[in-house]
């Protein structure tokens, strides 16, 4: 019992700490006390004050301005990466589980040699073919986590098109779009949702390692991985630069992964059965 | 009174045993002095006449010399030649070679491994890329064993500079002949001998006892490690395992200076450092533009935020060049001239100009941002792009495909290496075109005698002062960092290549 109020308790301090980080994304303009690419050398590596709260960095630029505007950069790329991991995924799994084993074999061979490849190595494959940028990167999460969603969908769509409903309706002449959408996507989505919430928070860490490589968001531009990749000649120096980023990343990454865990026990049909 | 002997013959003692622990190890054997240097990468070969790698010449330096070789003001001296005179005509160089000077493998210098080597380098087998520098000499000759006469087609003044550079090191003809692997093993008349290349981790280097230069090297042997990361490098010299580093970084010199146990030394570079335009570019064909884009840069406070210091210069060529000429006055910092030169010409926020950062090199980098700031500052709109160094190299230097860039340019020991190929728009990625700048340059190539080209040199400089094919930064402190005992750490001039023969671990 304890432990289950543990866990709820943090879940409702992650959804909130996401609330506030989500707000601060959108209001960034209004809520940063300096402009986030404003250089000021003469003030460059002031330890954090009550003018710079968390210091500012080698060019005088205010790390909470950076940190605030480079919230838009790593939301945006997980919303927009995690859509389309996800767009793609369904479609190739619900393609793959209803179709015949020709189609079926040859959607998942490409989908998991997708998988074969470690994340980051591919994610630069996709990067340098496509050129670097933020639009660039999304599309490479998108595609280097569809294969994820695409395995989880084909194997509930198996195991759903054999239900008696299904195979009820299907008696009845349903059109198979509208079987796909009344009887099987309603009965996906909560792990779809367990997933993109895992997914997102593994794409802000993708995100932030090809920024941190130089090939995602470009400077001047604020992102979390490129603020780390500043930090790396400072850190004796000017410790703030490194250690603020890097726990928006950590607790941003943290908050998605404790609301995919709750939410995946309590979506998880076969776990409600217990 | 025993009490006091016995005080006494003990501290003598302890001073014994600590003057005898400074030159004799516990074994008994007299201490190797060998020296810890960190190079940061490794070389692509050890064969000085197939690459132009600069790390590769760095750690051959040591091994191998030169018939001629710059001093430390970058003045050609004599090496493996004693003396040589040119002929009034300038096609005649006639070299006479230092007598028993002996390579590494015991075979002794003669006029034959000279010929053998030069016939090496422009044998197209051996894709020297070097082989350009060479076209001039038409042929090798030996009139005795101890001169060398080389035969040029046309008066060509840079040659001299290349003879003393280490793509000209002299290998032993009997190697040569017998087709010896120079690329993992280099035999050369160097103060240090080759011992062993370990990749990705060291190269170790043995004195060699019989050098042509008495009493040199001074140190029993030097182990270059190959440390690509800087802190890793810095982190070295503070707990010791480290003597030397080359070139860290700006930002680390506070800390190595605060150490009891290191010290920096403060060096300016050769290095042009730029941000090059591309004058082919609608907009930045207009020479206003251009103007505007020297006049909205404050060079020297870039030159102190990132590149560590520096002194700015207003043409292409390094400072402390002899054939340096002062031009910063003309299109000083003044952002305010900046706007009304670009309303002049027309430019607005609709034109994106794009600055492409080369990301590996991580001061330019810095330097590309504090740029696209100033240029937002005046009015211009500019979008960084960082590229990795092969795309730079294809699509930024050799096709052109660019607005702006931001690079340093290495010094060189003759002005043609540095403004050969200018004012051609075909031949260098700024694509200035200047038929008078290309013209002088070609003349000073064939010019002989310092004062002569100057004048030459001036004029081209000028040129390239008052049209800004560049913006021209500067050129910026080094910063060599290394154990406080170690003294006589040299850098040879514009090549760069560490000269380790005077070095001493005190």
């Amino acid at each position: 019992m304890l432990r289950g109020t543990t866990a709820n308790r943090l879940y409702y301090i992650a959804v909130a700490f996401l609330l506030i980080l989500g707000a601060a994304a959108l209001a960034a303009p209004w809520i940063a006390p300096h402009d986030p690419v404003a250089q000021d050398v003469e003030n460059r590596f002031h330890a954090p004050s009550w003018l710079h709260p968390l210091g500012t960095d080698n060019f005088g630029r205010d790390v909470l301005s950076r940190i605030i505007f480079g919230s838009r950069s790593a939301l945006l790329v997980g919303i927009v990466s995690v859509s389309i991991a996800t767009t793609l995924g369904m479609i190739v799994g619900l393609t793959a589980g209803l179709g015949g084993s020709w189609t079926d074999n040859t959607l998942m061979l490409v989908m998991d040699s997708l998988l074969s490849f470690p994340t980051i190595l591919l994610a630069i494959t996709v990067v340098s073919f496509l050129g670097y940028g933020l639009l660039q990167v999304m599309l490479a999460i998108g595609i280097i986590y569809s294969p994820v969603f695409a395995r989880m969908v084909r194997a509930e769509t198996l195991a759903l098109r054999h239900e008696g409903y299904v195979e009820a309706s299907r008696a009845l002449g349903t059109p198979v779009l509208k079987i796909v959408f009344k009887h099987i996507v309603p009965n996906l989505l909560g792990r779809v949702i367990v997933q993109g919430s895992i997914t997102f928070a593994l794409s802000v860490v993708v995100e932030a390692s090809l920024s941190y490589l130089g090939l995602g968001t470009q400077p001047p531009t604020p992102s979390w991985g490129l603020m780390l990749k500043d930090s790396r000649n400072y850190l004796v120096q000017a410790p703030w630069m490194a250690l603020y980023p890097g726990l928006a990343i950590a607790l941003t990454v943290l908050c998605f992964n404790i609301i995919g865990d709750t939410l995946s026990e309590r979506l998880n049909p076969r776990l409600q059965k217990k | 009174m025993k009490r006091m002997h016995l005080w006494k013959i003990a501290a003598a003692v302890l001073v014994l045993l600590a003057l005898a622990a400074g030159t004799v190890t516990a074994n008994g054997q007299p201490e190797e002095r060998v020296l810890e240097f960190a190079l940061q990468g490794n070389p692509d070969t050890l064969d000085p006449h197939k690459t132009a790698g600069t790390l590769t010449f760095q750690t051959l330096k040591s091994i191998y010399d030169t018939l001629v070789e710059p001093d430390a003001s970058g003045k050609i001296v004599p090496a493996l030649a004693e003396k040589w005179e040119i002929s009034t005509d300038g096609l005649s160089w006639t070299f006479t070679l230092r007598k028993g000077v002996k390579f590494h493998n015991g075979d002794a210098l003669s006029s034959a491994d000279v010929k053998a080597t030069f016939e090496r380098i422009m044998n197209e087998e051996t894709a020297s890329p070097k082989v350009k520098d060479y076209a001039a000499i038409a042929s090798v000759e030996t009139p005795d064993e101890g001169t060398v006469v080389f035969k040029l087609s046309e008066p060509n003044s840079p040659l001299l500079a290349t003879l003393g550079s280490g793509w000209s090191a002299i290998l032993p003809k009997s190697l040569i002949d017998a087709g010896h692997d120079f690329a993992n093993q280099p035999v050369g008349t160097g103060p240090y001998r080759f011992a062993e290349w370990v990749r990705d981790s060291r190269v170790v280097l043995k004195k060699n006892p019989d050098y042509w230069m008495k009493g040199l090297p001074k140190l029993d042997g030097v182990n270059i490690n190959i440390i690509t990361e800087q802190t890793v490098a810095v982190q070295g010299l503070l707990s010791g395992q480290l003597d030397v580093a080359y070139r860290i970084d700006p930002d680390s010199v506070a800390q190595l200076e605060s150490s009891p146990d290191t010290k920096v030394e403060t060096r300016l570079t050769a290095l042009t450092l730029v941000m090059s335009i591309n004058c082919s570019r609608p907009d930045l064909n207009d020479v206003r533009v251009r103007q505007a884009i020297s006049h909205a840069i404050d060079k020297q406070k870039v030159l102190d935020t990132v590149y560590g210091g520096g002194k700015p210069i207003g043409t292409f060529m390094d400072h402390d060049n002899a054939y340096y000429k002062d031009f910063t006055d003309l299109y000083p910092y003044d952002p305010a001239k900046a706007r009304r030169l670009l309303k002049e010409a027309g430019v607005g926020q609709d034109r994106v100009f794009e600055l492409f950062l080369p990301q590996n090199y991580e001061l330019h980098v810095k330097a590309g941002e504090m740029y696209q700031a100033m240029l937002s500052e005046v009015g211009m709109n500019v979008q960084i792009r960082l590229v990795d160094w092969s795309t730079w190299l294809s699509d930024v230097y050799k096709q052109a495909n660019y607005d702006m860039t931001v690079i340093g340019h290495t010094g060189k020991l003759d002005p043609d290496g540095t403004l050969g190929g200018y004012g051609v728009p075909e031949r260098r990625y700024v694509r200035w075109d200047n038929p008078r700048a290309a013209q002088l340059i070609e003349q000073g190539a064939k010019t002989a005698g310092f004062e002569n080209r100057k004048v030459i040199y001036d004029e081209v400089l000028e040129l390239m002062a008052r049209e800004v094919p560049f913006m021209f930064l500067g050129s910026n402190y080094e910063f060599n960092a290394m154990r406080n005992n170690v003294y006589e750490f040299r850098i040879t001039p514009k090549l760069d290549t560490f000269d380790f023969r005077w070095t001493e671990l005190r």
